[in-house]
């Protein structure tokens, strides 16, 4: 049947022809213009989620925000570099805005949105409000600010300083002729669980060798009204202050202790939670001549520290400084990072188990030990003196890393920790709030 | 989510550009062929015995295309608006987070710094984050933390001078512009055509190509012309699917105006 009649072309010889071109113009352009897949999508990246739960408002954002960037660069490095076993990982960060009732919300949203390992929470108060939901999910938490340690957990990992890595040594050091042989102690802290079980360890600690505070006193967390505080440190005729003062209330504390024409000279504050990043709200001529207790100042001239401040300030700018618990956090990124590697999986006992071998990593405040007892890892301790530059002289560093006790025997009398041999070992019960 | 929804075909938007437009115009050239041998001779056969029935299906086609094109120039129309105020908001964003950044760079050390660094990390989340979840048709969510830091962050400064208070008053008024700038772009995210819209242009489209297959001449003219009008149709499709969602595809906005300010904040 022809299409048109007389033309002598049918219906069926177009269909004929026309099917043979269009399967000869395919083949010769499909590898053109299809090539690789089908339609050319790029392949999506296998990602992992990872959980970053740090205050970015309220008081405690000025030392958390620090923490979320690191963690940031790191990620980013690791991502450029292919990935954690092929897979891209992809940071969540909510914000528990400084809000304790926050963070067990937030933290059980990043586990329910599949976080296999979520990086948090700086004061402990909120770490100890999410713990529940961590063993419950039996998830990671790396946890990297110094604390008082008295808490072990098979699902954190410790990256901060417990107190005999950081305030023993330091009264120690206050102690010593380098420091002034400075006996008459004051603490001040803010009110919750840190300051004040680190104050019980630091008494327990003085009372040892026969030494007593002459005062201690606390303050709301964020609070900045210290004028009261002051008055009691100059009647009680301190040399030296032993501050856990946590977040901006840091503010307040320094403004008035230079209202009150307090000198640094003879009469220093040695700071347990005051790092560069704070350094910036605080103003240096309130400041300068104080002293904090840490396990890494920006100021330590290394080669693996300049690099590691190079790249971070490429990424987020030539101002922004380092500092604790900044570098610990960075170690524990890749503590963990090798550790998914060596177990080959995501999964939380598979990691652990990786942990009991024990892990090391070159951090760029000097070499650190994941300890397979403890979740803990080893510390320098160093003391540097704040400068008007806002950095630190460091003007005390302990001759070897500190491996970490979290149950100092001096405060917890027959507690111990070792999750290579069964987990928590428990002596009698101890008030942190009682007489010492 | 429906097969039929706009958002079930949203996975198209990831075919590099190119493409994309070829399988467009082949889905509708190969559509209107495969009609003219499957469907053609079944249609044809309404209007064979009509004499001129050239001149009434030509003439039909005409009103129709008046129509249909109206319809599909409306809407490109409306598809291309959507886009540029998208771009529009994008730029204003951008320029308020730069007259921020100069505002704050006179207030008094340590709010300077403070603020400078907080709109500097809003900028980087933006450009690194931000936008490939945009571009994946996601609203990104942590903007507003960081937003929200330097609103908590501008709030502790406590003016002193009668300077120092009129520069905080232009900074407030400069935030509320940069914050509702930012809310249109995220609401612009998931801006697109309605479904509606969608159903009366596919069924528009397949009427003009079923009208087509109504004309009586050589098989070859058909299979030319018609192909050449289904090809066309495929372009314009393509077109306004390209411009349907403001931050999806090869052809969408960029954050070049944050990548822009962010260097020279960087570079200060």
């Amino acid at each position: 049947m022809s299409d048109t009649p007389g033309s002598g072309f049918s219906r069926r010889d177009a269909l004929r022809r026309g099917t043979a071109a269009t399967l000869a113009a395919a083949r010769a352009l499909s590898p053109a213009l299809f090539a690789g897949c089908s339609l050319g999508i790029p392949p999506r990246a296998k990602t992992v989620n990872v959980g970053l739960l740090h205050s970015q408002t309220g008081p405690l954002a000025i030392s958390a925000t620090g923490l979320r960037d690191i963690e940031l660069h790191a990620f980013e490095q690791i991502n450029a570099a292919g990935g954690l076993l092929g897979r891209q990982i992809v940071p969540h960060a909510p914000d528990p805005r400084s809000r304790v009732d926050l963070f067990p919300k937030r933290a059980r949203r990043l586990l329910d949105e599949g976080s296999v390992a979520v990086f948090g929470c700086w004061t402990s108060t909120s770490r100890k409000a999410v713990l529940p939901i961590f063993e419950e999910a039996k998830k990671l938490l790396f946890y990297s600010v110094q604390y008082e340690g008295n808490e072990s957990s098979p699902f954190v990992v410790y990256g901060g300083m417990v107190p005999n890595q950081q305030i023993l040594p330091a009264l120690d050091w206050l102690a010593s002729a380098a420091g002034g042989l400075r006996k008459k102690i004051f603490l001040v802290g803010s009110d919750y669980v840190y300051p004040r079980t680190a104050n019980f360890i630091a008494k327990k600690y003085l009372a040892a060798k026969s030494l007593k505070p002459v005062g201690t006193a606390y303050v709301p967390l964020g609070d900045r009204d210290f004028s009261g505080v002051v008055k009691q440190i100059r009647e009680s005729g301190a040399d030296c202050v032993l501050n856990t003062v946590n977040g901006d209330s840091n503010i307040g504390l320094f403004e008035a202790l230079a209202e009150a024409k307090v000198d640094p000279a003879t009469v220093p504050v040695v700071s347990t939670s005051i790092a560069e990043d704070e350094l910036r709200s605080l103003l240096p001529g309130h400041v300068k001549g104080h002293y904090a207790v840490s396990c890494y100042f920006q100021s330590l001239d290394t080669p693996a520290n300049r690099a590691w401040i190079a790249g971070f300030r490429r990424e987020f700018g030539h101002d922004r400084v380092t500092g604790d618990p900044m570098e610990p956090d960075w170690c524990l990124v890749h503590l963990w990072k090798q550790a998914v590697e060596k177990a080959g999986s995501f999964e939380t006992e598979a990691v652990r188990q990786v942990f009991r071998e024990g892990l090391e990593f070159a951090g760029p405040g000097g070499p650190v030990r994941l300890d397979p007892k403890t979740q803990h890892t080893t510390k320098f301790c160093r003391i540097g003196r704040i400068r008007g530059d806002r950095q630190f002289d460091i003007v005390h560093t302990s001759p070897a890393p500190i491996d970490p006790d979290p149950y100092p025997e001096i405060a917890f009398p027959g507690w111990s920790v070792d999750w290579t041999k069964g987990g928590i070992t428990r002596g009698a019960e101890v008030d942190i709030d009682g007489d010492v | 989510m429906h097969m039929f929804s706009p958002e079930s075909w949203y996975w198209l938007y990831d075919i590099p550009h190119f493409r994309l437009s070829l399988l467009f115009i082949g889905t509708f050239v190969g559509f209107y062929w495969a009609g003219s041998i499957l469907l053609r001779p079944i249609l044809r056969q309404f209007v064979k015995s009509t004499a001129g029935s050239n001149d009434i299906v030509g003439y039909v086609l005409s009103c129709f295309c008046v129509f249909y094109g109206l319809l599909l120039g409306l809407i490109a129309v409306t598809a291309y608006q959507n886009v540029a105020e998208a771009g529009a908001n994008v730029t204003r964003e951008a320029a308020s987070l730069s007259a921020l950044y100069e505002d704050v760079s006179r207030y008094p050390e340590p709010h300077r710094q403070n603020l400078r660094w907080l709109l500097r990390d809003y900028t980087r989340y933006v450009i690194k984050y931000a936008w490939p979840l945009q571009q994946r048709g996601i609203i990104p969510e942590e903007g507003t933390i960081r937003a929200a830091a330097f609103y908590d962050k501008l709030l502790d400064f406590e003016p002193q001078t009668p300077a120092e208070q009129i520069l905080h008053a232009e900074v407030l008024r400069q935030l509320n512009e940069f914050l509702e700038a930012r809310q249109m772009r995220l609401l612009s995210v998931k801006s697109s055509l309605p479904s509606s819209m969608w159903y009366v242009m596919i069924l528009g489209a397949i009427l003009n190509i079923a009208i087509c297959w109504l004309f009586d001449m050589r098989f070859i003219t058909q299979l030319l012309l018609g192909g050449i009008l289904a090809a066309y149709l495929g372009t314009m499709m393509h077109l306004i699917f390209d411009m349907n969602q403001p931050f999806r595809g090869d052809v969408s906005i960029s954050a070049e105006p944050f990548e822009v300010l962010y260097k020279r904040m960087e570079d200060e």
